[in-house]
C-alpha cells in the first residue's frame, strides 16, 4: 500500500538537518522489523547522505521522492520547502508495514542534473538504488476483491 | 468567511532559506557542467554552518563560485549577492526561483574536463570566523561579460541575487 510522508525543508531545517529528519523516519521504521538490523540501514543512509543533501537544498525532493520499500512498506517520502514549510504538520512515526519485511532497498530520486551524483552513491551501498521503484501493490490486489460476486448471484437466483 | 493561518519566523528561518538557495544553485550548476562535486559534498556542512551564520549576522556580501579551466581560464564566475531588509520590511513569503534557474542553467557555457571550482565569500562588515574558511584571492573578472539573474531567493530579512560572468 502507498503511503507518503512530508519532511519540512528550509526554512524550518537546513538540508543537513532535513536529511537526518529523513534518514532517522526510513531507520526507524527499517527497525521494527526484528530481521534487520537498524545499523544496516543507517549504513546505507550514511552512504547517500552527501547526495541527500545536494537533492534537499536544490529543491528536488519536493516533486522527486525517496521511496523505501520494506516488507509491506512502500513510502515516498518528499520535503516541503519556502513558506509552507513553517505551517506543516509532519508525521515522523514510524511507517507502519515492516514489522514482518525481510529485506528493503531505499530508490534514491535521479533528477537531472544530479543523475551522476546519485548513481555513484546507490553504488556504495547494496540497499541503495537509483532505478525506478517498483509499483506499489493496491490494496485491493492484497486483500482480494471488496464483492462477493457469488453472494449476489445466490440472492437474485429466483427460488 | 475568511479565515487566516499565523507562523512565525526569524532571522534564523532567513539565513536558513538562503543558504539552501545559494548551496542547491551552486550543486546544480557544477552537475550541469560536469565539474567533479566530492569536494563540494565532502565540506558541505562547513560551507553550510559559516554561509548560514554570516547571512544571520549580516556581514555576507555575496558568495563566489569561480571555475578553473585546465587553460588557466577563469571563467565563467557566479555570484550570488545577498541584500539586507530591515526586519519585517521584507517579502514575508519564502521563495526560491527554481523553475527559472532551470531554464537559465541551460544556457550556461559548458567548460573543459578538468575544470575545477573555488568558492570565496565577501563581506559588507565584520565577521565571526568560521572553520574550513581562511583568506583567498578572487580572479579578476575584467573581460568578461555579464549576465544579471535578477532574484534567485527571497525572505523576510534578505534575499538572494544572482550575476553570471562569462567569456
Amino acid at each position: 500500500m502507498l503511503r507518503t510522508r512530508q519532511v519540512a525543508a528550509s526554512p524550518v531545517r537546513s538540508a543537513s538537518a532535513t536529511w537526518t529528519v529523513i534518514a532517522n523516519l526510513v531507520a526507524d521504521t527499517v527497525a521494527q522489523s526484528s530481521l534487520l538490523p537498524r545499523a544496516e540501514a543507517e549504513q546505507a543512509l550514511s552512504a547517500a547522505e552527501t547526495v541527500g543533501r545536494m537533492l534537499i537544498a536544490a529543491g528536488h525532493l519536493e516533486g522527486h521522492p525517496i521511496t523505501l520499500v520494506a516488507g509491506n512498506v512502500h513510502c515516498e517520502i518528499t520535503t516541503v520547502f519556502g513558506t509552507a514549510a513553517l505551517t506543516l504538520e509532519e508525521n515522523l512515526n514510524p511507517i507502519p508495514g515492516a514489522a514482518s519485511a525481510t529485506s528493503f532497498t531505499i530508490y534514491l530520486p535521479s533528477p537531472a542534473p544530479l543523475q551522476d551524483q546519485v548513481k555513484a552513491a546507490a553504488s556504495t551501498h547494496a540497499r541503495l538504488s537509483d532505478a525506478a521503484p517498483p509499483v506499489p501493490q493496491t490494496a485491493a490486489a492484497s486483500v482480494g476483491p471488496l464483492i462477493d460476486r457469488a453472494a449476489l448471484q445466490r440472492a437474485v437466483t429466483p427460488r | 468567511m475568511t479565515s487566516t493561518y499565523t507562523y512565525t519566523y526569524s532571522r534564523t528561518h532567513t539565513a536558513t532559506h538562503l543558504t539552501d538557495v545559494i548551496l542547491g544553485t551552486i550543486s546544480d550548476i557544477l552537475a550541469d557542467l560536469k565539474v567533479n562535486t566530492d569536494r563540494l559534498r565532502r565540506e558541505w556542512v562547513e560551507n553550510e554552518n559559516a554561509i548560514k551564520a554570516w547571512i544571520e549576522e549580516g556581514s555576507l556580501d555575496a558568495v563566489v563560485l569561480e571555475c578553473h579551466q585546465p587553460s588557466g581560464t577563469v571563467a565563467p564566475v557566479i555570484e550570488f549577492p545577498v541584500s539586507y531588509t530591515t526586519a519585517g520590511e521584507g517579502n514575508a513569503e519564502f521563495t526560491a526561483s527554481r523553475a527559472r534557474l532551470a531554464r537559465f542553467r541551460a544556457k550556461v557555457d559548458r567548460v573543459p574536463a578538468g575544470t575545477t571550482y573555488r568558492l570565496f565569500c565577501t563581506f559588507r562588515a565584520p565577521r565571526t570566523e568560521q572553520p574550513g574558511w581562511g583568506p583567498g584571492q578572487r580572479a579578476s573578472t575584467d573581460g568578461l561579460r555579464g549576465i544579471t539573474f535578477g532574484n534567485l531567493g527571497s525572505a523576510p530579512h534578505a534575499s538572494a541575487g544572482m550575476r553570471y560572468h562569462y567569456i
